[in-house]
């Protein structure tokens, strides 16, 4: 499978992660992990480009994070979307789709 | 099964002052990488050495610049300058209230004049001031602490411009008294316009942190 440009990634990044923490609340790890393994490998997450990204979005309000003691007595930093966060979806989005509808009347990527 | 907390700590120094949070956020992460590669049947030896790679190298450069990114870069504007401005301001006007009244600080003689001691000790005042302010508009610890610094970061800029211009007219050959004290007072001024405003701002944006921490609790 063909790897991303790290540009198209990062800005991608935002949406992909929204998405899946609208679904349920995760931690960092899980999310890096479901983001791999949805996308077939295509996205990948490291620590650099995931958890600065979480903390400043945990400073806009967009997701509160708490610590959760997990059944084998570990504890990690569950991320949980907030209304704040969830109104960002839907422009992103739209963003998106505009982007690629844009990309596919030049281009016709998807004919290809 | 090796202690990635202490790891990140001896590696990442730098967290655990901006962020202690993201300190064990990142051993936590790495935690799971290495056992997930140890259920995938790697070696721990090799393991531990694809996982420490995260956080070693370009990873560790990656990691750090991202962060000081994220952190710093993003809102600069709303969560930095201009709380620090603020803070510059209400810094610089006092100064010159004390100059102005005659009130000031001729109470103690430290390095070849008189030492604004007056305004140290009310610069904490500024520099919490500084730190709220950035906290409101939701700035990072380390914005908060930027922005409580600016004073003493404009007063740095403006020290080591004035002396730059000041040695490039005088001329370095021309007047050897003259650029002898030039340089002695390169050596007096900085630490009671930058080094001690700096300590003392860093003190108020310290006191704002324990308090904003002790509210948000009792709240």
């Amino acid at each position: 499978m063909a790897s991303v440009n790290a540009q198209i990634k990062r800005g991608s990044a935002e949406l992909a992660v929204l998405t899946l923490l609208a679904e349920q609340p995760l931690h960092g790890y899980e999310i890096a992990k479901q983001i791999e393994a949805q996308t077939g490998g295509v996205l990948r997450f490291d620590m650099a480009s995931l958890y600065p990204m979480l903390h400043r979005w945990e400073r806009k309000s967009w997701v509160n994070a708490e610590w959760q003691t997990l059944p084998n007595g570990r504890r990690r930093r569950c991320y949980r979307l907030t209304a704040s966060g969830r109104k960002q979806i839907a422009p992103l989005r739209a963003q998106w789709r505009a982007f690629f509808q844009a990309l596919e009347s030049v281009t016709g990527f998807q004919n290809a | 099964m090796p202690d990635w907390k202490q790891i990140i700590r001896k590696k990442l120094r730098m967290f655990r002052v901006c962020s202690p949070e993201f300190t064990e956020e990142l051993a936590a992460h790495l935690e799971d990488s290495y056992e997930a590669l140890l259920g995938e049947g790697w070696a721990a030896e090799v393991a531990f050495q694809h996982t420490i790679g995260q956080i070693e190298g370009r990873g560790r450069v990656w990691l750090v610049l991202r962060f000081l990114q994220e952190e710093f870069m993003t809102g600069l504007i709303r969560e930095v300058a201009l709380p620090g401005l603020l803070t510059s301001a209400a810094a610089g006007l006092f100064y010159w209230a004390l100059a102005v009244d005659h009130i000031s600080p001729q109470v103690m003689w430290l390095v070849g004049g008189q030492s604004p001691m007056w305004w140290w000790c009310l610069l904490p005042i500024w520099g919490a001031l500084g730190a709220l302010l950035s906290h409101r508009n939701g700035g990072s610890r380390l914005q908060r602490i930027a922005a409580s610094l600016l004073p003493s970061w404009v007063m740095g800029i403006s020290i080591l411009l004035m002396f730059a211009v000041g040695f490039t007219l005088s001329g370095l050959g021309s007047h050897y008294w003259l650029v002898s004290a030039r340089l002695e007072s390169l050596g007096l001024v900085p630490p009671g316009f930058v080094v001690i405003p700096a300590a003392c701002s860093l003190l108020g944006a310290g006191i704002a942190e324990v308090s904003t921490k002790k509210f948000r609790r009792l709240a």
